[in-house]
């Protein structure tokens, strides 16, 4: 999808004042902000050429108004397979050196968690609006004091919660917010994958060089890797955050490869309307692959289908029409068996209806990033922005706290406590509604 | 082969006979919307389907009449 098509898909669900108003990150990628953008061109740098960082070089080809200038990672071949979109880009093996490159406007972070936080804020300080991959941080404290540096020094920040762009889940939120399945009352997100979320190691020594994700000194695993992407849905549904966390976590698994990571997690945010969100993710099986559903009184949004499906009868037929029916249904059943007087409560098997039309479903199977999941208008805000220099509205916040709901539902998991985020953590909060 | 005959009387029977259907046809559908709570409005929308009906139940009542005058004629025999 390009710029144009999320455009015209944002038209058909109605990018209009109104939707602004609600989710005023999107003047970012509006009409007037492209006109002002027009033209012009960011110099920017990459630091963490990876998968991830590689996923964003492929969006970044196509974008007329970013020049990239720099690239760096500690790692030579990923350094390498950069470097060959961009040869005359200059390569750098510390990401300080990329900072002090007074060509260089903004950046890119697409390394390891750990790193994010020290790595934004030394990219802000130099002068540089950064795009960071989530989660912001690795630790509570690091985000909080990611988040201040940002008010005082006044960069551009994104970081990479895409679903805030991607149009089915801007529409999706449009019908929640207008109450088309009424009161919301629980709130479901789920991941499967049933591999080992390894990468290939060309020798032992870069084992948790390239495979960090598994040690819990570079990364919080499922929580920071996945759940954070999902935690947005309750505070975006329902526009207030969790005040409890508890949860569960092992390795039921991949228990002989010397990883520390929890391989399965769940964990449930308690809201103070009484509503539950629920996380669970276990990569050692992928049935139920990935899913994100917001239950209500009246019906159920799938968001990542991007279907509705009404808890309300089907609308009935006319008079005439539901007497034949009774008359088929007399004629049809079986006078000495009667159906049971009692029906198990499976699952609905109502077909629901698409909220939108051509709607990419993403499987969440891929741990490098997903086409039409929103990553590329996120890359395009997030340069329109470094234009601009102006810093989109709300969507920070809603970055911040997904992510210290998912490290306070990592130590929740660790501690085996129900927590809450202290009062230390709370920055203003205005809710998406 | 010899020619049938139909008198205006006979149409004028038929036509009394299906009108009569129609309005049965109707009664049925005033009682569907009694009982299944649906809308009054459906008096007008569902007329394609009272005009059906009205043809089904005069079929029906044909089929009768046909047996009626089989048996009658059997009997005159």
């Amino acid at each position: 999808m390009n710029r144009k098509e999320f455009l015209s898909d944002c038209g058909k669900i109605g990018l209009t004042g109104v939707t602004l108003s609600l989710f005023p990150w999107l003047e970012s990628c509006s009409d007037k902000t492209r006109q002002q953008t027009s033209g012009e061109k960011v110099r920017m740098g990459i630091i963490g050429t990876g998968s991830r960082g590689l996923f964003h070089i492929q969006h970044l080809l196509q974008m007329p108004n970013v020049e990239v200038v720099a690239l760096c990672d500690n790692y030579l071949p990923h350094l390498d397979n950069a470097s060959q979109y961009f040869p005359k880009a200059k390569r750098y093996d510390d990401y300080r050196k990329l900072l002090d490159d007074r060509n260089v406007e903004c950046v890119i972070i697409a390394t390891p968690l750990y790193l994010h936080a020290p790595m934004t804020i030394d990219a802000m300080e130099a002068g540089k609006d950064v795009f960071c991959e989530k989660s912001m941080a690795y630790t509570l404290d690091q985000a909080l004091e990611v988040y201040n540096r940002r008010q005082q020094l006044g960069r551009v920040l994104l970081i990479g919660q895409q679903r805030l762009f991607d149009p089915k889940y801007i529409k999706a939120m449009q019908m929640i917010h207008q109450g088309v399945i009424g009161d919301v009352v629980g709130v479901r997100n789920y991941w499967y994958r049933n591999n080992d979320w390894r990468r290939e190691v060309p020798s032992p020594e870069l084992e948790r060089h390239i495979n960090w994700r598994l040690y819990s000194e570079y990364s919080r695993g499922l929580m920071t890797e996945l759940a954070c992407h999902q935690l947005q849905n309750g505070s975006w549904a329902m526009g207030m955050l969790p005040e409890r966390v508890m949860g569960a976590g092992s390795l039921v698994h991949w228990k002989e490869d010397g990883r520390d990571v929890y391989d399965s997690v769940s964990a449930i945010f308690s809201y103070p309307n009484g509503v539950n969100m629920t996380f669970e993710s276990i990569i050692s099986n992928k049935h139920f692959g990935m899913g994100e559903q917001i239950l209500g009184t009246k019906g159920t949004i799938d968001l990542v289908t991007a279907m509705h499906y009404t808890d309300e009868p089907a609308p009935r037929g006319s008079g005439i029409h539901q007497l034949i029916e009774q008359i088929e249904q007399g004629v049809m059943s079986n006078s000495v068996f009667a159906g049971t007087s009692w029906a198990a409560e499976t699952s609905s098997l109502a077909a629901g209806r698409p909220i939108m039309q051509d709607v990419k479903v993403v499987s969440g199977e891929s741990s490098v990033g997903a086409e039409a999941d929103g990553s590329k208008e996120l890359l395009e805000a997030f340069v329109n922005s470094v234009i601009c220099g102006k810093q989109p509205e709300k969507v920070l916040e809603e970055s911040y706290y997904a992510t210290q709901y998912a490290l306070l539902a990592d130590k929740a998991m660790h501690e085996g406590a129900i927590l809450t985020l202290d009062e230390k953590y709370k920055i203003p909060y205005e809710p998406l509604k | 082969m010899k020619d049938t005959i139909i008198t205006a009387q006979m149409k004028r029977r038929e036509l009394m006979l299906w009108l009569a259907c129609f309005a049965v046809a109707n009664v049925v559908n005033w009682v569907t919307i009694i009982k299944f709570a649906t809308p009054w409005y459906e008096v007008f929308t569902q007329l394609g389907y009272v005009v059906v009906l009205s043809f089904v139940i005069y079929a029906l009542i044909g089929m009768v009449r046909l047996a009626w005058w089989i048996l009658n004629r059997t009997f005159r025999k």
